[in-house]
């Protein structure tokens, strides 16, 4: 890993190799000065980033067809400019024939039905189904007016990330302490640890790494919970289902639908450390997390009780979410009742999938905000710094406007770059919507983006969000089964995208041409020891005004997806940061006097004067 | 076309408007003709149901029926089609009842309702205060517009609901519980637990109370009985008295419905009235293995032995990879003496659902009493990779070790028993009788 030390942003991107196949269509982003109507511009499709999400139904309402996929921006090449990768479905065949998994995925299937696929869709001049996830470099470009030009290039087959089974999500880290992000696929089956062999390629190390979890995993998150250097994982397994054992579900009408998850029983999540020699062991028992499990849809990292030690959040389907406490002594405590974010205010468990954390309210601790299932509304739970909270969804005006929606993918992001945390949740149903059967929707499941901008505090300290989806542009206006989503500056202007994994669909590639408008910072954290990027260390931004905001790095939260490690504060109209200190996941504490704003800055564990 | 309709009856209706004056009916023959939506993959029964009604709409149209008299019968339509869960279907139904019967309390706490499920809750709360004009006491429609408000965070004008609603009625818990909501949300701790405490007094199997009452002495500062309410949390919900709804509950004929009606009986404990919507529900739809399974459940808690036996047979004839009834039938063999039989069927259950831990823990022990220890340690083995926190297989493989005479491995494994499940005392009382 090359480490760099505040080069700009657009210095950066020129480390990348753009000479390579630029058959698909180019993308210009606009400049930071043109006023654009929408907020965010799909650019997908332009960008070469031809990808198509099959759930494999086959009308009988399989209940795992509709859990996917998961998406990841992570910076696998270390050109300095994220890539992405997207995970895939198969077909359920009922025929015994196909190579199946160990949950009875037709594994072949998919392999047959991109064959099946081909010669159709190159007649008809459209994208070619490929089997298995896919691995998309980013070959950006920044052009000399300063619009820089996106362009994907599909490189599974060259790198060697060949995914199998029914793919679910994804998340990144470096594992191996080798300054090159690994990768881990959760599935429906037998999971998949890749290592990064710095040149390009990974290694399929599932096995002998002893991190092929089994189970229905969907989301996973790596960090290093004994502060030890090495990326410990955490798996979050949902539910035991099989095709053989799917269960008929109806509507009240009487109508097949999808099932809800109380029909199958939930599968322990499993905690695996790091040997540090390429190996884990599964401490799911020793660490006391297998004490008490729930359908695990999301799950999110941090330091919520603010004492050093990073806990965890895991959002269950149905049943209440668990907040991990860390004990310092490889053990956790659950206090997610006490803490007041296992259940709503109401006392009921509700269906959580995404989740995030994150200081929405300035305050200096990590809060949390939970996307729920359609009539339950989202969760916002606030942190009093010693981790215990108050939910404020309704208060906030984030509970009732998401009622309508089944909300999954999500993140607390600052899209417009005021300092202030705003919301965006990806949604889509699961059970069919009358209203759209009734239209003979192929795929009654489809709702809305909703994105929520955060004013900032009211006088009673409340942040009441504004229902900004209007403004958000064209892509908002489209109805998709979205799932997974993955939140970082793709095109590295300083502001926050959305990368969308939708179910049986195409994927987003929102860009923000509104954040760049405002002033930012941007930081990569890197650790002394080993030269990846420090999952978990905060960064405090010191403004002009003397306040300070606390952000983090992290590449987990969201659902079954990967954010960018990366660190961007929005600044507003600051046109300084006086000081940038650093607390390391070790907890160690650095400062930094004169770090640039308006781009990025590789900061070193060690390296502050 | 269904939302021009609706947007033609609304403005014929003149609701939410409708309130300050004497509310007058509109003439039927200017109401907009609304079409039934597709009930083609409903039950048949529930299709029947529904088109039954339908047709005796259209009739009394044809006809020149009354106002009233035709404003039932769009309700009657739109409650079926409410009960159905398609509440966008159900709405011109109501709208139109609610136009031709201004008078009616039903229509509009009924069209609450569907705005309130469609998360839709400033029309939700207008036509709750629509109703409530027309029956100012009402407990159920006070207590649902206090909740609304709730949701949109709104708690002093929640609080008022049911201040209202308590007044009308004294001591009813929903009510109750309602205000120690709207006092916790307002942080007023205090008055949150006197609300709260009075829930539980009246009413001591609302378990769901434990929790927001937790919270609230957790806001006092109060930690130890916070958490000794944590640890009573459940999720009995707290409704209100609200007849109306019970009613339009039981209206829908079909499997579904009577499969709701029987798992609403079977948690009451009420099994004869189960079994009796379990066995209407399999008649309407006799390869629902769910439904079929639960009759054989409800039967056996009855007593019929026999009857859940066939039933349970039947269900995986129909449905071979139906786990649960494979899981059931084993341990209704099991329990009659038949243990190699239920064996066989436990393993079916686990062949069909790898990770069925209970299936696999009773294959297990099935085989460790019948003398097969080598085959109950592999079982046991899977149980514990499955499931961690299954202290029962911890315990069996130890205790099939004692079979195999491998005693040192089994004091082992039952020292790692104690500490891993310190409040489990068969670990430490089996490690004294195999001595130290």
């Amino acid at each position: 890993m090359r480490a760099r030390l505040a080069l700009p942003a657009a210095s950066l991107l020129l480390l990348g190799g753009w000479g390579c196949d630029r058959s698909a269509p180019a993308a210009s982003v606009r400049p930071v000065t043109e006023v654009a109507s929408d907020w965010f511009m799909d650019r997908a499709e332009t960008s070469g980033l031809t990808f198509t999400h099959i759930n494999g139904m086959e009308g009988k309402f399989y209940y795992a067809e509709i859990i996917a996929p998961g998406t990841a921006m992570l910076d696998y090449d270390n050109d300095g400019d994220l890539d992405i990768y997207l995970t895939q479905g198969a077909r359920f065949s009922e025929t015994a024939a196909g190579t199946r998994d160990s949950l009875g995925a037709d594994l072949s299937a998919v392999a047959r039905s991109a064959k099946a696929e081909a010669p159709r869709a190159k007649a008809a001049g459209s994208e070619v189904l490929r089997s298995g996830g896919r691995l998309f470099r980013n070959d950006l470009r920044v052009n000399g007016d300063g619009t820089r030009t996106l362009q994907f290039v599909d490189v599974t087959d060259a790198s060697r990330l060949v995914s199998r089974g029914y793919g679910m999500g994804v998340t990144a880290g470096d594992f191996n302490n080798d300054g090159c992000v690994d990768v881990y696929l959760t599935n429906l089956g037998p999971n998949q640890l890749f290592r990064n062999n710095c040149n390009g390629t990974f290694m399929d190390v599932s096995r002998q790494s002893r991190a092929d979890d089994p189970s229905w995993s969907v989301s996973a998150a790596f960090f290093d919970y004994d502060r030890d250097g090495w990326l410990d994982l955490f798996v979050g397994n949902y539910l035991s289902w099989r095709v053989e054992s799917n269960t008929p579900c109806f509507a009240p009408s009487g109508r097949p639908d999808y099932c809800s998850p109380d029909v199958y029983q939930p599968q322990p999540s499993r905690l695996l450390h790091n040997n540090r020699d390429g190996t884990f062991t599964d401490v799911t028992a020793a660490s006391g997390i297998a004490r008490e499990f729930g359908p695990a849809l999301g799950v999110s990292t941090a330091d919520f009780n603010g004492d050093g030690w990073i806990d965890f959040y895991v959002a269950n389907d149905g049943q209440p979410n668990l907040l991990w406490i860390n004990q310092r002594d490889g053990t956790f405590k659950n206090t997610g009742l006490l803490s007041g974010t296992a259940l709503s205010s109401h006392g009921r468990a509700k269906a959580g999938m995404g989740v995030d954390a994150g200081d929405f309210d300035n305050d200096g601790d990590e809060d949390i905000f939970v996307t729920n299932l359609t009539g339950e509304g989202n969760d916002l739970y606030v942190n009093d710094g010693a981790g215990l909270f108050e939910e404020r969804s309704a208060r906030s005006g984030l509970g009732a406007a998401s009622r309508g929606y089944t909300g999954f993918g999500t993140a607390w992001l600052d899209f417009d770059n005021d300092g202030w945390l705003d919301t965006l949740t990806v949604n889509g149903a699961v059970q069919t919507i009358e209203a759209l059967r009734r239209e003979n929707d192929p795929f009654p499941l489809h709702q809305r983006k909703l994105l929520f901008r955060n004013p900032g505090r009211d006088q009673s300290g409340t942040a009441r969000f504004e229902d900004a989806t209007a403004r958000g542009g064209a892509a908002f206006e489209l109805s998709e089964v979205g799932r997974g989503a993955a939140f970082g500056d793709i095109d590295n202007d300083g502001d926050v995208d959305v990368l969308v994994a939708n179910n049986n669909g195409k994927p987003r590639l929102l860009i923000n041409e509104l954040g760049s408008r405002n002033h930012w910072i941007g930081f990569r954290l890197v650790g002394s020891q080993a030269p990846r990027d420090m999952l978990a260390a905060r960064v405090g931004v010191v403004r002009d005004d003397g306040s300070t905001l606390w952000r983090r790095a992290r590449s987990d939260g969201s659902y079954a997806s990967a954010n960018d490690p990366r660190v961007l504060v929005g600044l507003g109209q600051s046109t300084s940061a006086s000081r940038i200190r650093v607390v390391w996941p070790n907890g160690r504490t650095e400062e930094w006097t004169t770090v640039p704003i308006d781009r990025y800055t590789t900061l070193k564990e060690g390296d502050a004067k | 076309m269904l939302s021009a309709t609706v947007l033609l009856i609304s403005g014929c209706s003149s609701e939410p408007k409708t309130s300050m004056s004497q509310p007058t009916a509109v003439d039927p023959s200017t109401l907009p003709a609304v079409t039934l939506p597709d009930l083609s993959q409903m039950d048949r029964a529930v299709q029947q149901q529904i088109g039954d009604q339908y047709r005796a709409l259209q009739s009394l149209i044809e006809n020149r029926a009354a106002a009233p008299e035709l404003a039932r019968a769009y309700g009657n339509v739109g409650n079926l089609l409410m009960a159905a869960n398609d509440l966008e279907a159900a709405e011109p139904y109501y709208l139109r009842a609610q136009a031709l019967e201004p008078g009616e309390m039903r229509w509009p706490y009924y069209l609450g309702h569907v705005y309130m499920n469609r998360a839709e809750l400033t029309k939700s709360i207008a036509s709750f205060e629509h109703a409530l004009r027309l029956r100012p006491d009402d407990v159920a429609t006070l207590v649902w517009m206090g909740n609304v408000y709730l949701d949109q965070g709104e708690p002093e004008l929640a609080e008022a609901q049911f201040t209202r609603a308590l007044t009308a009625q004294p001591r009813v818990v929903a009510a109750l519980f309602g205000r120690g909501r709207a006092a916790l949300a307002k942080r007023d701790y205090s008055r949150a637990v006197d609300y709260f405490e009075q829930v539980l007094s009246s009413d001591p199997r609302a378990s769901i109370a434990h929790y927001p009452l937790a919270l609230a002495y957790r806001g006092l500062g109060d930690t130890a009985r916070a958490e000794a309410h944590l640890r009573q949390q459940g999720m009995v919900e707290i409704g209100p008295p609200d007849p109306l709804m019970v009613e339009l509950r039981g209206m829908l004929e079909g499997a579904v419905a009577e499969e709701s009606r029987g798992v609403r009986a079977l948690d009451g404990g009420d099994f004869k009235t189960a079994a009796e919507h379990f066995r209407k529900g399999v008649e309407l739809a006799p390869d629902n293995p769910a439904l079929r399974h639960k009759l054989a459940t409800a039967l056996s808690l009855l007593g019929d032995t026999q009857g859940a036996l066939e039933q349970f047979q039947e269900t995986v004839r129909r449905s071979p990879g139906f786990a649960q009834s494979y899981y059931s039938l084993g341990v209704l063999l099991a329990t009659n003496g038949r243990q190699q039989d239920a064996i066989e069927r436990f393993a079916t259950a686990v062949k069909y659902e790898p990770n069925y831990v209970g299936a696999r823990l009773r294959l297990a022990e099935l085989l460790r009493q019948t003398g097969r220890p080598d085959a109950a340690l592999t079982q046991y083995e899977q149980v514990m990779t499955i499931d961690p926190r299954a202290a029962e297989a911890q315990f069996g493989y130890a205790m099939a070790l004692v079979q195999l005479k491998k005693y040192d491995e089994a004091r082992r494994r039952l020292s790692e028993g104690m500490a891993s499940y310190p409040e489990r005392r068969e670990f430490a009382e089996a490690l004294a009788r195999l001595g130290r």
